[in-house]
This record gives C-alpha cells, structure tokens and sequence, in this order.
C-alpha cells in the first residue's frame, strides 16, 4: 500500500475511533454495529439482518430500514455466494454503506482481509483483470474512489443483441487501467469492449427509482427515443435505475449482475430473482442521526428525513413545487430559540443550518448552462433555475424518470482531471476517450463534433451523440454514509460535491451556504 | 444547410425571417429571450417550462427566427414577434454568449412559473390530444411533425410520437406512411436557407426506426422522402421542416 493510501486509511480510522469515542448518546445497537468486524457483510456469513439497524458514520449515523421485519440470510440469494467467485450482491451492497460501498469501507476490507475479499475479484473489483491480483495498485480504484470496472461490448447492441450503428467513433487517448488497450479485455480484441469505473447505486430505496409515474410515455421526453419496458410484461420503466439505464428492470438487473459481478454458473432461478427482487423492494437506507443536529427523526421533526419517512413515502412524484418539496423539510428547524445551554444552542444552531441548506438547494438560483437533456429539454441554454430542477424527484432527488444528463462529472472540461505539469506529482487515474461525432449526425448540441470523455455514459447504450457522458442522477439519501460521490467518485466529500457544482455553473455560493449545503445533504 | 443568393419575391411586410445569435436579457423573475436583426430588437419568449410551446434556443448557437411582428407593448425591450418559430442551427458558434443583466425597466408581464420550484401545477396545461376521444371506427389520420433546421427528432417530439402511437394502437393492423420533407426557409433579405442534403431521408429513416423501437411491425410501415426542398415564400417556411405520418387502418 502506498503512503498516501495508507495515510487515507489511518485518518478514516481516526475519524470513525474519535466517532467512537465521542459522547454522543448512541444506543448499543448502534455501538455494536460500528465495530468493524460486524459492519461488514461477508457473502455467506449468516447473520438475521434485523429490522432496523444504525451504522456510525462521520456525519452521525445511517438508519436501514427492512420493513419486512428480520430477514435470515442464511440461503437468501442476496446473502449468499451464489456465483463462483465467492461475491454475494450484499458484497457490493453494504447495510452500513446505505447499500452501496464506499471507498473507505473497500479501503478497509483491503486491509482486514490482505486483499483476499472476494470484493477483489478480478473480474470487476480489480482495474483490469490481467493485473496482478496480490497488488493493492491494481485494485487502486475500487480502493481510493470505489469503482467498479463496467465493461460493455462496442459497439452498443440492442437487448435482442443486434448491433447499434453509433452516431460516434471512439479511440482511447489515455488508458491508465492499462484495459482499454489490452488485446484480450480492450477495444481491439476479438469481443471489442469498453472498461468504465463506476460507483456501485443504492440497493435501497428502490421503489423511488423504480417508480413509473410522472413522465413515463412510449417516448422519451428527453430526446424522443422509444422507452424502455420491462421484457415480462411490456410495461413501460423508469429508466432510472443504473448509470447508463441499461438495465430496465430490477429482475434483469439481477440476471446481469449475477453473470458479470459474482460470475455465476448458469442463471440465477427464478426464486432467487424473487427473493432478491424481494428484499431489495423492502429495504430503506437514510441518516438517523447527525452529529450536529442530533435525531433527524424526532416527532415534529423534518419529514422527509429517516428511513421511514423513505417507507412511507409516495412514489413517481415530482417534488420540485412548494407543495410536494423533494425534500419536505417543514418549517421546524429554520428559527428555533437559544436557551443557554450550549448542547441544545448548538443542536439548534446546526438545525438552522440544515433548514438553511435545504432552501440553498431548492431556492438559490443560479445558471444551469450546457448541460445536456436539461438545457435541451424546453428550458433553453442557460435556464435560470435551482437543484431541485435536475434533482427534483420527491425523496430521492433524482430525476422523476429517465434520469440521465451531463452535468459535467465526466465530460471534459468540467469532470475532473489531474494537473499535468512538470511539476504535478498526481497521475491520472482514469481512462480518457476521445469520441467523434460522425459527419452526417448533428454535432453534440452543446459540446461540439469532438468530446473527450472519462466516461461516455448512456452513449455506451444508445450510441446516440448528445447521450455522450450523459450519467442516470443517483439517490441523494445516505449520502454521509457513502462517499465518494458522483458516478466516477471524483467527489471525495460533500464539500466537494458542492465545489464542483459551484465551478461547474459559476453558482458564486458563499461560504456560508456551502456549508449549509453540506449540512443539509449530510442529513439525508 | 445552405444559404442561397437573393431572389426576387413578395413578402409580409409584418413578417420577419432572420439568423442571428439569440440573446437572454435577465429579469428580476425569469429571463426574456431577444434577438437583432438590422438594427432592431425582438422578443421571441420566456423560460418557463417544459409544458411551454415556446422552446427557448441556446447561447452557443445561432437560431432561425420565423415570426410575425406583433403590436403588442415591447416586453424585455423588443417587438413582440407572434407567433414566433425559433430554431438553433446545429453548428456551435460561441459569439451568441450574451446575457443581459436584469434591470428595473425590463420586467416580465406574464411569468406563470418562477425562476424555480412551481406552485404545484405546470406553467401551462398540457396539449390536448387530437385523438384520445375519439371513437371506433378509426379512420386513416395524417400527423405532421415539424423540425429544427437540420435536425432530427428531439425530446419535444416525444408527446407528438405517442399520439400517432397510440393511435396506431387503436388500430388492429394499422399502417404507418412516413413521408419526409427537406426544408428552406425565405429570410428577410433575401436569400433562402436551405436544410442539408439528405436530411429527409435521415428523418424518414429515423421516424421508422422510432415506431419500430416503440413495438410496431417494420413490415407495417412505409416509408418516403423528398430531398428537394420545398419551394420557399417566407410565409410559415417552417412548415417545411417537416415529416407527416399517416396512420391508415
């Protein structure tokens, strides 16, 4: 492990032992949950995931919500090593990660397990599997930001498996992962594919992203295309549910994982994709807890906040009007009195925050300019409007349906690059593309005939120009318990999340509503 | 596209045809598109939102404005042009950058939706449907499809191609007929503003491909087009931007 990443390692420990040993008033449970050996879920290990479980984390605590009561994981295929390389899904879909896996915890395993995890496994949770598996520097992305090697056939193919005709060619112009240009896993192999690094999404709260409500049509409302439907039943999908949309439901989801991610032999049952289906579809993942604003989930308090707020809330609405809210908030927190005593005045303090935060992301205008799929879409370029214009889906702060646009996180020149300078001593750690809108298409709309990319996003599936590095919105719950952020993890914490919206859009926020900002996400 | 040499020929003189780089003049609500042309300053819309039938164009590209020079009171400083049909041209060109910062002169008499969230409702009800009351028997229906200057189909056109789906699904064995147009526009000076060569094969094309993506036979549908262009007068050119599908029972 090299310094820098064993420096990372030890000040996450630091954070969480001073989270230990800090006299908030915890419940045991959720002590005893904080200990690393049980945070982790190992594929196969057998425990009751209990009803309710809190998980420490460095903004206070996450909340999981099974409201299907106790669940024996023991044979239950989401649990179970059920392919041949040891992963379960709950590998990669953490209770104390909100249902993902955060960087750190990856950090974590590496050291705990010498790299032995089946998270490891070559085929995804290595840079590139012909790297040396023993080495942390091939692992180094699912280690340092938590990605996941995607890798996809090109060209694109239809679910029918016939070839897509791409408005764009594709060369590689900077291959770090050493994958893009192996003769056996890259573009020029005999199955030529295309390796991107993803964050795995939030196996929770999934009847939000599943919900096919507000927007859903034959006929994307984005660009015109033909949605997708579920193959059982012909009915029309959200399309909301990974980074490129290509999967349509989360029974094919299932499929698709278990053949790449745990590399199973033969098919998953149809019972298993059941119960996976099941336990996925009960599942509820939010901060419970802050450590500032202390109980997020206080009679009387924010009601959009807590895992079963997410339970209990209504699906496939559009929340960005002020009588949904995407985040309802009430009016609690924003004036509450100073009594003298110095905890609650900061308890209170904090919750002014939060309230503040909230109205930041759902008030404060600013100029949304270029970004794909939502200047394009009826709003003109710029279009004088919030967060909660993108992020407008009631709960979740995704998009309602259809979520993919190009913010800027992967395409250049906003996604985030490593200085190169003689005097730089940061390397590039993702691969960079260089696609070419093909003559007889329209050039990218707002990016011109040549783009260069680290990752294409939805035009991976489409093969459509202006999809390029267009990436589906995620949820914004559990986010304290999860970081990195954004699909390339290129965010390392809320704060600079926010920075990057603010170069991004030239949003000139104070310092003072970044960290209202912050406070806010943190309670989600 | 194309811009040929002048030619002769009547034209409205309350009607005006130009290219030129649309610009966004902020207001204390929501900000007013413009655009000059000799010398003059014209109001095209408002951001509102996607329900809107006015699609603001965007900085970084210069547009097509088709309209008519309205009497109604100048709104953001510029003659209202109405009915107004504005097209960004595909290419970017990054001189259209302008944004104009609001001023206490220039305020918006009509913004049924803020800057941000809505009060709960759409800016506008949505477009009734042409077809969703009618009753069996389903007769043979045309369906007109109009584009931006070169371009092919977009999110707007989503609501338009599920009308003409779902009424082709009323239809048991229904037929599509797909024909496609390449437009020109006749601007104010002049010349006339051609769409590119082979534009209406690529959308005829496209439209196919579409219905056939959203579940319909390919054997069900036909589908032709007309590279040339139609004849321009400057009087509603935009119409010749255009692919009509006939859905015959």
């Amino acid at each position: 492990m090299s310094r820098y990443r064993s420096t990372v390692f030890v000040m996450a420990l630091l954070v969480w032992t001073g989270l230990l040993l800090t006299p908030l008033m915890w419940s045991s449970r959720v002590a005893a949950q904080s200990q690393a050996s049980s945070r982790w879920w190992s594929a196969g290990d057998g425990r009751t995931l209990p009803a309710t479980l809190d998980y420490v984390n460095p903004d206070g605590a996450l909340g999981i919500l099974n409201t299907a009561g106790p669940i024996e994981t023991k044979g239950h295929p989401f649990f179970e090593p059920i392919g041949t390389n040891g992963r379960a899904c709950v590998t990669c879909h953490q209770p104390s990660d909100a249902m993902t896996v955060s960087a750190a915890s990856a950090r974590e395993r590496w050291r705990e397990t010498d790299g032995k995890d089946p998270l490891f496994a070559a085929i995804d949770g290595k840079n590139c599997p012909n790297l040396p598996q023993d080495d942390p520097a091939s692992h180094s992305l699912l280690i340092e930001r938590g990605l996941i090697r995607v890798f996809l056939p090109w060209p694109p193919q239809k679910a029918d498996g016939t070839r897509i005709d791409p408005e764009f060619t594709i060369e590689v112009v900077r291959d770090p992962t050493h994958c893009n240009t192996d003769p056996q896993y890259g573009l020029t192999s005999s199955t030529p594919t295309i390796s991107v690094y993803r964050r795995p999404r939030m196996a929770a709260n999934l009847k939000y992203v599943t919900a096919a409500a507000f927007g859903v049509a034959p006929f994307i409302v984005k660009n015109g295309q033909p949605a997708a439907r579920d193959p059982e039943t012909g009915a029309l999908v959200s399309m909301n549910m990974m980074a490129d949309a290509r999967e349509p439901t989360l029974r094919t989801q299932a499929v698709s994982a278990a053949a790449t991610h745990l590399q199973i032999a033969g098919q998953l049952q149809a019972s298993q994709i059941d119960r996976i289906v099941a336990f996925e579809s009960q599942v509820y993942a939010a901060q419970r807890m802050h450590r500032g604003a202390g109980s997020l989930v206080e009679p009387g308090g924010p009601p959009a906040l807590g895992p079963a707020a997410l339970a209990s809330g209504s699906t496939g609405t559009l929340g960005n009007n002020t009588t949904r809210f995407v985040f309802p908030m009430g009016d609690g927190w924003k004036a509450l009195p100073r009594t003298g005593d110095a905890a609650t005045d900061a308890r209170n303090a904090s919750r002014e925050s939060v309230a503040r935060g909230h109205d930041v992301f759902f008030f404060r205008t600013f100029w949304i300019r270029d970004a794909m799929h939502i200047n394009s879409v009826g709003l003109g370029n710029p279009a004088k409007r919030t967060c909660s214009t993108c992020h407008g889906m009631h709960m979740t702060g995704m998009d309602t349906v259809y979520g993919w646009m190009d913010t800027g996180t992967t395409n250049l020149p906003w996604a985030r690059e490593s200085p190169v300078s003689p005097w730089a001593t940061q390397v590039a750690e993702l691969p960079l593309f260089k696609l070419t809108c093909k003559a007889t298409v329209a050039p990218h709309t707002f990016l011109g005939r040549v783009i260069y990319t680290q990752d294409p996003g939805r035009a991976l599936i489409s093969g459509k120009c202006n999809d390029i590095g267009a990436i589906v919105m995620q949820q914004f719950r559990g986010l304290a318990a999860r970081a990195p952020y954004f699909s390339n993890g290129s965010a390392a914490t809320l704060r600079e999340l926010v920075d990057f919206y603010d170069r991004r859009y030239n949003i000139q926020y104070t310092e003072r509503e970044k960290e209202d900002l912050v406070n806010f996400l943190s309670t989600l | 596209m194309a811009i040929s040499a002048p030619q002769l020929g009547g034209q409205s003189p309350r009607r005006v045809n130009f290219v030129s780089c649309p610009i966004v003049q902020d207001t204390a609500t929501v900000p007013c598109w413009l655009s000059e042309y000799e010398g003059e300053q014209y109001y095209l819309g408002i951001q509102t939102d996607i329900s809107a039938e006015f699609d603001p164009p965007y900085l970084g590209h210069q547009a097509l404005v088709e309209g008519i020079v309205s009497d109604e009171p100048r709104i953001c400083g510029g003659i209202v042009l109405k009915p107004v049909t504005v097209s960004p041209l595909p290419e970017l060109d990054q001189s259209c950058s302008v944004i104009r910062p609001a001023v206490p002169q220039f305020t918006v008499p009509f913004a049924p939706r803020p800057p941000g969230p809505s009060g709960g409702r759409l800016a506008f009800d949505p477009p009734s449907s042409s077809t969703a009351d009618l009753k069996p028997p389903y007769g043979a229906r045309s369906f007109d499809v109009f584009y931006d200057v070169d371009m092919l189909v977009m999110g707007r056109h989503a609501g338009q191609l599920t009308e003409i789906f779902n009424y082709a699904q009323k239809i048991p064995g229904a037929r599509l007929k797909i024909v496609a147009g390449r437009g020109a526009t006749k601007l104010s000076n002049g010349r006339v503003l051609t769409e590119r060569e082979g534009i209406a094969k690529a959308r005829a094309e496209e439209i196919a491909e579409l219905f056939v993506g959203a579940g319909i036979s390919r054997s069900a549908i036909q589908s032709i087009w007309r590279d040339e262009a139609e004849p321009a007068d400057g009087i509603d050119d935009w119409r010749s931007r255009r692919v009509t599908v006939r859905v015959e029972p």
